[in-house]
């Protein structure tokens, strides 16, 4: 299981890599991702909430690599709302954690880190969904249902749309119903 | 004769006042399984710091039930119409999501084992390797089995809201069959949670901590469901006119963690009960309460439900737990050697790494702040405005300047043997010498 110190280097490579700016939603999901579709044991126990995947220890891991300078947060305004700012500190954190999940923490950019976190509070209840609910005894049409449920304000048709997309990257599992089969 | 659901049953708490329940509730107090609860004290062996904290989970659920049924109310009166927009709620569903919430509150607790989040280490790992199973597991895999027949046929629950075992199971453990009712999952474990606010006013008012206390009344006249914005959907936070209710919870926290949950003879105390406990249990843990396959394992409930602290405390009667059995009976806990700031940074870790390396074996348990249950995780929750001309939302963390500046708790702690204390002490103070700092 990977040590503490691995964690904060983590949330700090994340931070650098990410192309938009990292708030709080998108370390969660990246954190989701990379446990649940790529193995990585961070030893992290999600469960779901309405705004998708979360576990809380991940807050106090992010609150840790701020007090030990691994990265700094500020609160930033946008009409309607606000957001965390996640920032990376120099120098950039090197180990043999991440060297040894360099292509993990580059897929997890590569495919996740441009999303809006409304999107990744979506594709990441997707995940969630296929993965609790076994991908083989759903078909697209009742896994869009379950994950409607859970989140009304998006259409299905939205939501059919992102699932389409994450099986089109290989992410979710097949499913009897699905337009390939 | 059929069960009447508007005849109330009355509990006095000393917290809340009177807590009431209906019929079907009454009943699943009444089962041995809720019974048990009067058997598991909330704080384990705290009490041998603050003597009052004897109190139980018993009273601590029927709390947690009371507070989330005043949230639940106060938001279904002031964002109603939210929730019925945003989460396509019927507008007579209401009366079945209250049910449900009540009823997830009430047993959240049922899985604890004895002296609560002491022997939580105790659980056994899961099949499906997510990590080592904990009290929830167990609550909802009681609920699943022990309890489901008195959930899922009880008269008033068949007649008026046909709820499901599995529902409530589902809610507590945050899986996708909770899916209509996963809003609510905030009011029993999130920053605004019901469990939180009882156990802090709990906890203050036994241990005798008195600024552990905070405003929920006004925290209840002022929680709202804030519409979401930018594609997301409804979350819970509060009116402006709550910040200094909010900013107190926060603050209340903070004191309990310090000055109770992390009490460095409490740490010590939590961690002989482990052991001790790991002396008695068969191959030294819990057994596990689900099968491979994710169906509840009913013998293992049964015999988990065998255990709580009067089992605990009659094996330590007999002799029993070994060395740290022996240990809770005669009062002899680990001595603490050394201990970090609150909120250390880099520094002060080092240093902390220092003394541990020098103490070698002298070290015979450590404490880390961020990985306790009563850990200090987030602080923020969004503050809704609408004295402006548009709706405005921001985190509490911008109107307070408390909230704004209070640092993470991650502080470590140190033990070593009562009998070497003096020479642990020594050790410490050569390495802080070398540091540039001590005597």
């Amino acid at each position: 299981m990977i040590d503490d110190n691995s964690k904060y280097e983590l949330i700090e490579t994340l931070a650098r890599k990410c192309p938009n700016r990292m708030g709080r939603t998108a370390l969660m999901k990246f954190m989701y991702f990379l446990q649940t579709l790529r193995n990585v044991p961070l030893g992290y126990r999600f469960s779901l909430h309405s705004y998708g995947p979360f576990d809380s220890d991940v807050l106090s891991d992010l609150g840790e690599a701020e007090l030990l300078g691994y990265v700094n947060s500020e609160v930033k305004d946008y009409p309607g709302g606000y957001g965390y700012e996640i920032k990376d500190t120099e120098p950039p954190s090197k180990s043999e954690f991440l060297d040894e999940h360099e292509d993990d923490i580059g897929w997890v950019i590569d495919e996740f880190g441009s999303d809006k976190s409304a999107d990744l509070e979506l594709s990441s209840t997707i995940v969630f969904a296929d993965r609790e609910e076994r991908p083989c005894s759903q078909s697209t049409e009742d896994l869009a249902s379950l994950v409607h449920q859970v989140k009304p304000h998006f259409s299905k048709a939205r939501i059919i749309q992102r699932i389409e997309r994450l099986e089109e990257k290989g992410i979710l599992g097949q499913r009897k119903g699905n337009k390939s089969n | 004769m059929p069960a009447d659901p508007n005849r109330q049953y009355e509990f006095r708490c000393p917290v809340h006042g009177f807590i009431q329940l209906n019929a079907w509730e009454k009943e699943i107090v009444n089962h041995p399984v809720f019974q048990r609860l009067r058997r598991i004290r909330q704080l384990a062996w705290t009490d041998y710091i603050y003597p009052g904290a004897m109190h139980t989970r018993f009273e601590h659920s029927l709390g947690v039930m009371h507070v989330a049924t005043r949230l639940f109310d106060a938001i279904r009166e002031r964002s109603g119409k939210v929730l019925e927009n945003e989460l396509s709620y019927r507008s007579d569903a209401w009366g079945r999501y209250r049910q449900i919430v009540r009823l997830a509150a009430l047993l959240h607790d049922v899985g604890h084992g004895p002296f609560s989040h002491a022997g939580e280490d105790l659980m056994p790992e899961r099949a499906d390797g997510k990590g080592k199973h904990n009290h929830e597991d167990y609550s909802a895999a009681i609920i699943r089995s022990a309890l489901k027949d008195l959930i899922n046929n009880h008269e008033l629950n068949v007649v008026n809201w046909r709820i499901q075992a599995d529902e409530i199971a589902a809610l507590l453990e945050g899986k996708t069959e909770a899916a209509q009712t996963i809003f609510w999952r905030d009011l029993v474990t999130g920053q605004l949670d019901a469990d939180r606010m009882d156990y802090l006013l709990r906890d203050a008012l036994h241990t005798g901590v008195s600024s552990g206390g905070f405003d929920l009344d006004r925290l209840v006249g002022t929680i709202v469901a804030i519409p979401g914005e930018a594609d997301r959907g409804p979350r819970l936070g509060i009116n402006e006119g709550g910040v200094h209710a909010a900013e107190s919870l926060v603050l209340a926290r903070y004191f309990m963690f310090t000055q109770v949950y992390f009490h460095r003879v409490r740490i010590a105390y939590d961690h002989h009960l482990q052991r001790a406990m790991t002396d008695m249990l068969p191959d030294g843990a819990f057994p596990a309460p689900i099968n491979a396959d994710g169906s509840v394992n009913e013998q293992s409930v049964t015999d988990y439900l065998q255990w709580d602290d009067w089992r605990v405390l009659g094996i330590l009667q007999q002799g029993g737990g070994g060395d740290h059995g022996k240990r809770l009976s005669e009062r002899n806990h680990y001595r603490e050697v050394f201990h970090t700031v609150e909120s250390p940074g880099a520094e002060q870790i080092a240093e902390y790494g220092d003394v541990k390396k020098a103490l070698g074996g002298l070290a015979v348990h450590e404490a880390i702040a961020g990985k306790t249950w009563y850990k200090l995780e987030g602080k923020d929750v969004p503050v809704l405005s609408t004295s402006r001309t548009e709706v405005d939302v921001k985190p509490l963390s911008h109107y307070s300047t408390l909230v704004r500046n209070l640092e993470p708790i991650a502080q470590r702690r140190l033990y070593v043997d009562k009998e070497k204390k003096a020479e642990a002490d020594s050790i410490r103070d050569g390495v802080l010498k070398k540091r540039g700092k001590g005597p």
